[in-house]
């Protein structure tokens, strides 16, 4: 196992340091993912100052909210970005995948690995200083259990959405060599959108992306560590159960991909 | 010892426009140590072979065994044995030194150290690759990548090597070191080789064997020699005449005349060259001759016509 993960780890870096042969195009792509960060935030600040507050909620208060989405989405697309639908199937309809399957190691391992990008990595630095930010302004006492809230309202989220990643990395497996229209019809829209909108491109993707992981992993431990009251029927305890729901998503995902790949290997491409 | 047994294989896409055979049940067996040349048309069911060969691809129905395993089935225990090349897409680390790749593939193929450091310095010196250690990957030319691909493949000394078109786009040099290496490969290590090639170049200087497959069948197996002389019976005399004068020969027709020059063919097995040539020196005055055997390619491309043997 130990062997496994570092061959894993090998790759991971090799892949950073394929990027990282360009020190100005890698620090320009993680600047420039960070400072989009910066702008969404700017944008949330803005329009929090029109109406004062949303349902009770004080703007660093929400924005405490954003900044922990920010950083699980970072965490998450530094690992899975190549799972996205239009990467797969690039990966798929150039021959690449074909390769994947030739090497002594797990798909999903190599596919995660080999294409790490450092891109994320802005985002999420960008989106834990959000959060560092807000809790300051909206007067949060750290306590090890509220750090311990935040900590895992991230990884949950940054689980779910990687989860979701996966289960349509899975499924792009199976649209690739269907028909294109069905591709174009889900999918399509992405190669139209410029680049925030990669983040949330359709409705689809912002449903799963932002409003599922949210709710389940975020807005309630976020209650926990602003010490808020939630709505009646949301008890406190319930932040924990992100962690089963996270792995649950997981899971899914996992098996949402294997099943992609046994279609691929019993139709090719 | 037999190291590849397919059996029956069949493999059925679903297209469109219905459902397509493109492999309609094969049989071959390959021993260890044997060097394979398999050639066919676009779309005759090569790669697809191959594929099911390397657990690429699930077989829809049929037996394939490689090293003694299921391929689909151990997918990662066999990738540890076999070597894969595609001439056209790359294994390396693109954006990498080539030493970098070479350090990663000794890493995930599990090779010691110390001997992965004793192999590839014999294969850097045997592929000239010492000066591109340093180099990324993306600024090698075709030829040096293609040798870079190879070292790369055979590094972890796998026991099979399916190559796919590995001289495609190389000039006459590149071709040639390739080759020199693929030949050696064979021969020191005993390294089964299945090659995939348009190149008929590379199957008659390379394989002990060829396979043809056409339509997804197995229409040839067996050695270029045997192929030459089921199907290329009809040899060609060209002879340069002291004069211009016609050329009348019991066994032979005249093909072509140039000037003094006549293209005399005939038949293998009706009559011998010497027979031939006796025949014509007792009536005429020749300046030069030469005997042309024929073509592979030409014999290659009348099997795809689906001309049977005469």
């Amino acid at each position: 196992m130990a062997e496994h993960t570092r061959v894993y780890l090998r790759l991971a870096a090799a892949s950073v340091r394929s990027t990282a042969r360009r020190p100005a195009y890698l620090a320009a792509r993680t600047v420039a993912a960070a400072l989009i960060v910066a702008i969404e935030v700017a944008g949330v600040v803005l329009m929090l100052d029109r109406f004062g507050s949303i349902g009770g909620w004080r703007p660093p208060e929400v924005l405490l909210l954003f900044g922990l989405a920010f950083t699980a989405q970072g965490l998450a697309l530094v690992f899975g970005d190549t799972l996205e639908a239009d990467k797969m199937s690039e990966l798929v309809r150039r021959g690449t995948f074909d390769q994947v399957l030739t090497r002594p190691a797990s798909p999903l391992g190599w596919v995660v690995a080999s294409y790490v990008d450092t891109r994320f990595l802005g985002r999420m630095l960008a989106g834990a200083a959000t959060v560092v930010w807000a809790a300051d302004r909206a007067g949060v006492a750290w306590t090890p259990g509220r750090a311990a809230l935040a900590a895992l309202a991230v990884a949950c989220a940054a689980a779910i959405i990687f989860g979701v990643l996966l289960a349509a990395a899975g499924f792009t497996f199976v649209t690739v060599q269907g028909s294109e229209a069905v591709n174009v019809l889900i999918f399509g829209g992405q190669y139209l959108a410029s680049y925030p909108m990669q983040i949330y491109g359709s409705p689809l993707r912002f449903m799963f992306v932002w409003v599922v992981p949210i709710g389940l992993a975020i807005y309630v431990p976020a209650l926990g560590v602003l010490g808020r009251q939630g709505p009646p029927g949301l008890p406190g305890w319930l932040a924990w159960l992100a962690a089963p729901v996270a792995g649950a998503f997981v899971a899914l995902g996992g098996l949402a991909w294997r099943a992609g790949i046994r279609h691929y290997v019993g139709t090719g491409s | 010892m037999t190291l590849i047994e397919v059996e029956g294989l069949r493999k059925r896409f679903r297209t469109r426009r219905g459902p397509v055979e493109a492999v309609a049940g094969i049989d071959f067996q390959v021993e260890a140590g044997e060097f394979v040349g398999y050639a066919g048309p676009n779309g005759a069911g090569k790669s697809t072979t191959v594929k099911m060969m390397s657990g690429i691809l699930l077989p829809s129905g049929g037996r394939v065994e490689v090293c003694g395993m299921v391929p689909y089935r151990e997918r990662k225990r066999l990738a540890r044995r076999m070597g894969v090349v595609f001439g056209q897409r790359t294994q390396l680390w693109w954006d990498l030194p080539l030493e970098e790749s070479f350090e990663l593939v000794g890493h995930l193929y599990r090779i010691p150290a110390a001997e992965r450091a004793a192999r590839l310095r014999r294969l850097e010196e045997v592929l000239a690759l010492g000066p591109l250690l340093a180099v990324p990957v993306r600024s090698l030319s075709l030829g040096q990548r293609m040798r870079a691909e190879l070292a790369a493949a055979v590094l972890p000394s796998p026991e099979v090597l399916f190559l796919d078109e590995p001289t495609i786009g190389l000039d006459v040099e590149a071709k040639a070191a390739v080759r020199d290496f693929l030949r050696e490969l064979n021969r020191d290590e005993g390294t089964t080789v299945i090659l995939t090639t348009h190149d008929l170049d590379d199957i008659t200087r390379l394989c002990s064997r060829l396979m043809i497959i056409d339509h997804g069948r197995l229409i040839y197996d067996g050695t270029v020699e045997a192929l030459r002389s089921a199907y290329g019976t009809t040899r060609v005399l060209v002879v340069d005449l002291a004069e211009d004068e016609p050329v009348q020969l019991a066994g032979a027709v005249q093909a072509r005349a140039e000037g003094r020059r006549r293209w005399l063919e005939f038949a293998r097995d009706e009559v011998s060259a010497a027979e031939l040539i006796a025949r014509l020196l007792a009536g005429h005055e020749v300046a030069d001759l030469t005997l042309e055997e024929p073509d592979i390619e030409d014999i290659v491309r009348r099997i795809y016509r689906g001309e049977a043997p005469p």
